[in-house]
């Protein structure tokens, strides 16, 4: 329980002004990129070194205090959220770059790092860091080891997890160890495979290692403007089918288009569907490749064909995919977005879905989505002043990702399952699944103190009724049913 | 290749399920009576890991072998865990795609590539099996049939249990099935052999391919390997470096050629088609089928003249050494062929070196050498880790019980 004797021995190991208590300095850690989603901690400690962090979880875990790490909040999921009567961990101090190891392709960083800075680092040397976020200028490290985080060119170049050689953790002990990953030939079973992409329930990462990559030689990308959403993914099957990996495949509708104009002004030509294409590698490879894939969108019926003729162009481009999200506030005065994936031959089927919910449900639902793999990104636009409209978000999406589930896909490809998407998680696995991933996770955390509530379903209270969770209000309303 | 004992000691029984609720059974009665079980596939690797005290089970995966799903437009497939790679490949290959694992035996499976994340040259490329691998079926030991991951490339849903069991060996579940991300075959490919007499024209040569913005699926360093001992090789000569392409028909020479520019006054050869297959059959193969210890280095890829070094010092203390290894990501097979003294000797001296050497696994081992060393090598804090999710996932420890890494 947090006393004043825990943040009495805090403040003594932290320092003062890294201990918060005070309700507005509270404020900034109601929530992370997930707004809806809110809970006032009682108490934030802003530790500056890995031996900070090591202390203050040592401190929790002889107080039985649970606690959340948090990197810099841009988190999709609610992963962040704070837990009530704990603590939460901010990482921001921790934003040392530690070690640029041109020669080993190596980069070492503090978790508080953001992603993009990995790749100022060694941009100079013609390198750069893969996984590329959206919000890559200010997400952390640490949060895209939590997240697994991938972005619009993992298509590609994989995840984070296809590119962390190595962590330093600080257990739910206080333990702290190294521990390199399958991807640096570490023996015996990938921990550090498991532990990117659990969301902080694992343990808390104090140091990266990451591996950088050369820049491609050549980088081509191309805009096709359609009428409609099919015709771009007609587009997309023919482009895989031809046995070409683009680096990057991004389709956004009409509705996120008119928002993405409105504030970054892409310049994009007026079309109900914008494709984005992006091959780089080689040269004569890139060349012939994009040559091919010009004439598959024209073929599939592009309105226009855009070819970024110069490194401005293509930055302009991929302003305007990046910017979608934080765009939508020129639509609309609230949105949640929904992370849901699907094999990407039942894209149309699922699209469609979603089209008559839009119908049915009265919310307009923008999409934005990496068509390459199936991961779709809807984008629920509500008004949360107005009473009822933010849970009928909350329960379009519910219902959005139930058909990703019946397509065979996933609740979540990149944003995490956090407390957003908790709930939801009996309908991808069964209990056994679940039950797997809870005895491991005491095997790191026998106590329970590293982020709970999130990720699992919160169990069943005892006395409370048995059956089919309490009704939403999209249920209420009529617009859709339990499964 | 095959074996059925494991270090000479034979299982008290064998038994090969023909379901995943078999293999589930087989788990769940086994732990029961609290015997070991070692979980077999092609059975090519059964001399990795230590020596087990006894085996009660060997459970063979030999008749879960069907390639159960290739969603060819979604480049996926799900395959049970008995199936044989080369076996896969073929299957997948009927729509151009292929599963890129890459194995130095014949018999290898789904199973056993992921209970070792065992790869090969174009790990380069493409990385270990655990880098393509999407989700994952298991059997546990009690009796459970769990899954994790799922059908989709892209998918962060809970967590990714798949990773946890890549390179388990058989110590915390038996594998069932697993659905992997596909590639398109390459449209053409070629390999570029050089050959060097010292070690710093060959790192030389290294930094300014993998310097360059060429990208190449397979860098290997290759030194006193078979050809060399019959011809009297002196050291390690020649040194060789071998630089395997894939691209579009259309692009492949402008590589070669780029990457030829770059090889100095290297002695160089070009080998495409059926020769280069063979070629990289051979290679992989190489370490296998010639006699001694094999141990699996992992090196920091800039080292690699300090690693060179090392390798030709102990040709001081025994005539057969050889080196094959992915010379950007510093990872490779060491194989020496002397007494057992010398060999204990040799990898004591090689764990010594932390320095260089991260990791010194030894990977095939005669029944002494093994009494006389952990294959393992030390495991740090993955170690202690390791085991608690052991215990967790297999309390009564029948697992590949004495044997794995945890």
């Amino acid at each position: 329980m947090i006393d004043d004797q825990l943040i009495g021995e805090l403040r003594h190991r932290c320092g003062n002004d890294a201990v918060l208590t005070e309700p507005l300095e509270l404020l900034t850690y109601e929530c992370d990129g997930l707004p809806h989603l809110r809970q006032t901690p009682p108490l934030v400690v802003l530790p500056s070194s890995a031996e900070q962090v090591q202390d203050v979880v040592r401190l929790c875990h002889r107080h039985d205090v649970p606690f959340v790490a948090r990197g810099h909040g841009s988190g999709l999921s609610g992963g962040a959220m704070p837990i009530p009567g704990g603590v939460v961990i901010g990482l921001a101090r921790l934003n040392r770059v530690l070690d640029v190891d041109i020669p080993n392709r190596r980069v070492t960083v503090e978790p508080g790092v953001t992603n993009l800075e990995i790749t100022r680092q060694v941009a100079p040397y013609g390198f750069y860091y893969a996984p590329d976020p959206s919000s890559q200028q200010v997400c952390s490290i640490g949060g895209n080891v939590a997240e697994n985080s991938g972005g619009a060119h993992c298509l590609k170049y994989g995840f984070t997890v296809h590119h962390v050689l190595g962590v330093e953790v600080v257990l739910s002990n206080g333990d702290m160890m190294h521990l390199d990953s399958a991807i640096a030939d570490a023996p015996g079973p990938d921990l550090v495979g498991l532990l990117i992409g659990s969301e902080g329930t694992l343990g808390i990462v104090t140091k990266v290692t990451v591996r950088i990559l050369r820049r491609a030689e050549a980088v081509q990308t191309l805009l096709a403007a359609y009428d409609n959403i099919p015709s771009a993914g007609a587009a997309v099957s023919e482009i895989i089918a031809a046995g070409i990996i683009p680096a990057a495949v991004e389709i956004m509708d009409g509705v996120s288009l008119i928002a993405v104009e409105a504030a970054v002004h892409p310049n994009f030509p007026p079309a109900e569907a914008i494709l984005i294409v992006e091959l780089d590698g080689p040269v004569a490879e890139v060349r012939e490749q994009f040559a091919q894939v010009e004439a598959i969108c024209h073929r599939a019926g592009a309105t226009t064909v855009e070819v970024a003729k110069t490194e401005e162009h293509r930055a302009r481009i991929w302003k305007g995919r990046k910017g979608a999200f934080a765009s939508m506030g020129r639509v609309t005065p609230n949105y949640y977005v929904q992370d849901g994936v699907v094999p990407r031959t039942k894209l149309p089927e699922v699209l469609d879905r979603i089209r008559k919910l839009e119908a049915r449900c009265g919310l307009r639902i923008g999409n934005v989505f990496h068509a390459g793999d199936g991961n779709l990104h809807p984008l629920i636009c509500y008004d949360e002043k107005i009473a009822g409209q933010a849970d009928l978000a909350a329960a379009v999406g519910g219902e959005i990702l139930q058909y990703c589930i019946e397509a065979g896909g996933s609740l979540t490809g990149e944003h995490g399952i956090g407390a957003d998407k908790a709930e939801y998680m009996p309908k991808m696995f069964s209990d056994d699944d679940l039950d797997v991933m809870l005895t491991v996770r005491r095997a790191f955390d026998p106590k329970g103190l590293c982020n709970p509530g999130k990720v699992f379903p919160t169990p069943r209270l005892c006395g409370e009724v048995p059956g089919p969770y309490r009704a939403h209000p999209i249920e209420k309303a009529g617009l859709g049913e339990r499964f | 290749m095959v074996t059925e004992s494991i270090d000479g000691i034979l299982p008290r029984e064998t038994i090969e399920p023909a379901s995943a609720e078999d293999v589930a059974a087989t788990l769940a009665s086994a732990a029961q009576r609290r015997v070991s079980v070692v979980i077999r596939g092609g059975g090519t690797k059964m001399g990795w890991g230590r020596t087990p005290a006894s085996v009660g089970v060997l459970l063979s995966t030999k008749r879960l072998n069907a390639l159960v799903a290739h969603e060819h437009a979604d480049l996926t497939a799900t395959v049970q865990a008995g199936a044989r790679l080369d076996d896969v490949n073929r299957a997948l290959a009927r729509h151009g795609q292929w599963l890129p694992i890459e194995s130095a035996f014949e018999e290898s499976t789904i199973g056993g590539a992921i209970a070792t994340n065992d790869s090969g040259p174009l790990r380069h490329r493409y990385g270990t099996p655990r880098d393509l691998l999407i989700g994952i079926r298991l059997a546990l030991a009690d009796g459970r049939l769990i899954k994790a991951g799922g059908n989709v490339v892209k998918n962060v849903a809970g967590y990714d249990i798949g990773k946890l069991i890549s390179g388990s060996h058989g110590s915390l579940a038996a594998i069932v099935s697993a659905t992997f991300k596909l590639l398109p075959l390459p449209g053409a490919s070629a390999t570029l052999m050089a050959k060097f007499q010292r070690t710093d024209a060959l790192v030389d040569a290294l930094a300014a391919i993998i310097g360059s913005q060429l990208e190449a699926s397979a860098i290997e360093v290759r030194t006193g390997a078979s050809e060399e001992k019959s011809g009297g090789a002196v050291f390690g000569r020649p040194y060789r470096l071998l630089l395997k392409f894939e691209s579009t028909p259309g692009a492949l020479d402008a590589h070669l050629q780029k990457a030829r520019a770059l090889l100095g006054d290297a002695s160089c050869e070009v080998v495409s088609s059926q020769s280069e297959s063979d070629f990289w059959r051979e290679h992989t193969r190489a370490p296998w089928i010639s006699s001694g210890m094999i141990v699996k280095l992992a090196w920091l890829p800039a080292s690699l003249d300090t690693v060179l070094a090392h390798v030709d010092d102990l040709r001081a203390s025994a005539n057969d050494v050889e080196l094959i290894g992915r010379a950007a990501i510093g990872s490779g097979l060491l194989r020496v062929d002397a007494n057992s003294r010398i060999q204990r000797n040799i990898v004591e001296r090689l764990r010594s070196r932390t320095d260089v050497f991260r990791h010194v696994v030894v990977l095939r081992a005669d029944a002494q050498l093994k009494q006389q060393l952990d294959v393992w090598g030390p495991l740090g804090g993955a170690g202690a880790l390791g085991s608690a999710v052991k215990h967790a996932l297999d309390p009564v420890g029948i697992l590949n019980a004495g044997r794995g890494p945890v």
